[in-house]
């Protein structure tokens, strides 16, 4: 079982899945780090397009509420981390930060042509990381 | 102070430099771009670009921003450039700045927040699809192989980044296509063309214009149009940043650099500028953080002119087309559409309205006016709705108001009692209304009146502590009235 373990989470469902797929590798001491990126490319749209008078913070938070429920009911202990820069460089960089003894995060399942244009974050992070990685398809 | 400074200049010099010079790439096509679009020399960008980055990373309000040369401000001077000249051009830049000096320290960085997101979506959006527009001329009708150049650019700066993370695409685009079209040649326009390259330093000078009346009319308002303009992007883009990044930037501040950047700049032979959104997030994505690479973007692009100068007349002109056309890309908002379904009314109409004023007058800052002008309606009419209700029961009378009273909702108000009463009590409960001005206390008093007219006693009860005020200072009610 590992003690720390690491999910990147964007809050859609693939990552919901990929939180259910945790359990089969950790205990209750164990403790699971949900790491959210904030694509810096996006920040224009977060502008554009936020509530007046509603925090983007909350509504970054309000996207995984359904993942913190989850290791809630179950009693595990987790903690949430927000980082600012591209997903898949810094699911990578967290990663290698050497606190993490492996990585879980799911997949869209994208088809090659796909892949080409849109980049699959899963794809890098396999290559790129230096600990275990559990991909969640 | 001196660790603000230290914090806004030294932090990580290293990553901030390579995000400076990653900048100072992608800025070269984008101001030779714009300078073309304008209708002035691609120095008149270049300088501008130069200037105002070096000269915001010391006055600006928001670090890791980077201004320069912008399509927003190319776009609106067209007409200008054309009639009159670069001299005039510049005389209005030196103007904006003024302009955007005095707005700064008016403190109309706090203004920005009566332009609704209706009207911001609708100001991208019109940029995006200007600065589109921009470029037909560019892409269309000249040869075969002006299609292909668009083309291919147009694959290199989309596909590449996927491989090629380092290098700014844009770049790549430039560097390949260019040196391709030297050795083989082909059938299309240049940038020597359209324009010729300095390989100097940008002097002072002052604009060849006579300083009369006559030129401050031709100049001004294409002067507040750029203030404006420049003004609303630069503080959208501080904005952006500040999501990016998770911290604050003072507003004011950088409306006041923009304002002595712009003042020097046109003293300078440089175009008015002011911050771009793409490059903003290019220098962030890059690790941008501090001061320090927004000054090497500056520097590193004019230093770059004053080595490549020679080879930058030979780029053809297809290729700073295609990477315009992604820059528009990138401007437009995609989220809009979603937007169109999912907003309120009001909201979407604000929105088109912001589109169409735009490309009706060609004139960003027209736009915004009139977009945040319908705005401004459309909310004093949904808060100017007030409902009356009666209710009698055996001897009491009661007059309920529910809402915000005031100059524009005191006619839907009045029309709404009958005053049929003869002889009675009457209760006007304010529980759950507010007295917001003059016409809502003079309504109040007709009101009473009336009823009074009539024989009937009144009582006007429950105002909460600001009616009240305003009651007790212009009404003509008195103390039995309201106790």
């Amino acid at each position: 079982m590992y003690k720390k373990i690491l999910l990147a989470a964007d809050g859609s469902e693939n990552s919901y899945r990929a939180a259910e797929e945790t359990l089969n590798f950790i205990d209750g001491n164990s403790e699971v780090t949900i790491l959210n990126v904030i694509n810096t490319n996006d920040s224009k749209d977060d502008v554009l397009h936020n509530t007046p008078g509603e925090s983007i913070n909350a509504k970054r938070k309000e996207k995984l509420q359904s993942i913190i429920n989850f290791y809630e009911t179950n009693n595990i202990p987790y903690k949430v981390q927000f980082e600012h820069g591209t997903p898949n460089e810094t699911v990578v960089k967290i990663a290698n930060s050497e606190k993490h003894q492996a990585v879980v995060l799911g997949t869209r399942g994208l088809n090659g042509l796909q892949e080409m244009v849109l980049g699959s974050v899963s794809h890098k992070v396999a290559k790129r990381a230096e600990i275990p990685v559990i991909i969640v398809k | 102070m001196i660790e603000k400074l230290k914090r806004e200049w030294l932090a990580a010099p290293g990553a901030n430099i390579m995000a400076g010079i990653v900048v100072a790439l992608a800025l070269i096509p984008e101001a030779i771009a714009f300078s073309i679009i304008a209708g002035v020399d691609p120095m008149v960008g270049l300088y501008a670009s130069f200037l105002i980055s070096v000269i915001i990373s010391i006055v600006g309000g928001r670090p890791a921003m980077i201004s320069g040369a912008t399509g927003a401000i190319a776009l609106l001077i067209v007409p200008l450039v054309s009639e009159y000249g670069l001299d005039y051009l510049l005389a209005a830049t030196i103007l904006m700045g003024v302009i955007q000096l005095i707005l700064g320290f008016l403190k109309v960085g706090k203004l920005m927040k009566f332009i609704p997101n209706s009207v911001m979506i609708g100001f991208v959006n019109a940029l995006g699809i200007m600065i589109f527009m921009s470029q037909i001329e560019h892409i269309f009708g000249i040869s075969i192989d002006t299609y292909v150049y668009v083309i291919v650019t147009l694959l290199i700066v989309y596909i590449v980044p996927r491989f090629i993370k380092k290098l700014p695409a844009p770049l790549i685009a430039l560097v390949v296509l260019t040196a391709i079209y030297i050795f083989l040649g082909s059938e299309v326009r240049t940038v020597g063309n359209l324009g010729n390259i300095k390989r100097s330093l940008p002097s002072f000078f002052i604009p060849n214009v006579p300083f009369n009346m006559e030129t401050l009319q031709i100049i001004l308002p294409y002067s507040l149009s750029m203030a404006v303009v420049g003004l609303v992007e630069s503080l959208l883009t501080a904005k952006i940043v500040d999501n990016a990044t998770d911290t604050y930037s003072s507003k004011n501040r950088e409306s006041r650099g923009q304002g002595i950047a712009n003042f020097i700049t046109g003293f300078f032979g440089g175009m008015g500028g002011c911050a771009m959104i793409g490059q903003s997030v290019i220098n962030v994505k890059s690790g941008a953080t501090t001061r320090l690479s927004s000054l090497t973007a500056g520097v590193v692009l004019i230093f770059l002119i004053i080595v490549l100068g020679n080879w930058v007349v030979q780029i053809p002109m297809p290729i700073l087309a295609g990477i315009v056309v992604m820059v528009s890309i990138g401007t437009f908002d995609w989220g809009s559409f979603r937007y169109l379904a999912k907003a309120p009314r009001t909201d979407a109409f604000v929105m088109v309205v912001t589109v169409a004023v735009v490309l009706f007058t060609h004139n960003l800052a027209i736009g915004v006016v009139v977009g945040v002008l319908f705005s401004a309606i459309f909310f004093a009419t949904k808060i100017s709705k007030v409902v009356v209700t009666f209710e009698s029961l055996n001897v009491r009378n009661v007059v309920r108001f529910q809402g915000q009273i005031f100059f524009a909702s005191i006619d839907t108000m009045i029309d709404q009692i009958e005053f049929k009463e003869y002889d009675k009590a009457i209760e006007l409960d304010f529980s759950q209304a507010h007295l917001w001005d003059d016409s809502a206390v003079d309504a109040i008093d007709t009101i009473v009146r009336k009823f009074e007219e009539k024989g009937n006693t009144v009582h006007v009860s429950q105002l909460n502590a600001d009616s009240r005020k305003i009651v007790k200072e212009l009404s003509r009610l008195n103390e039995q009235h309201l106790t």
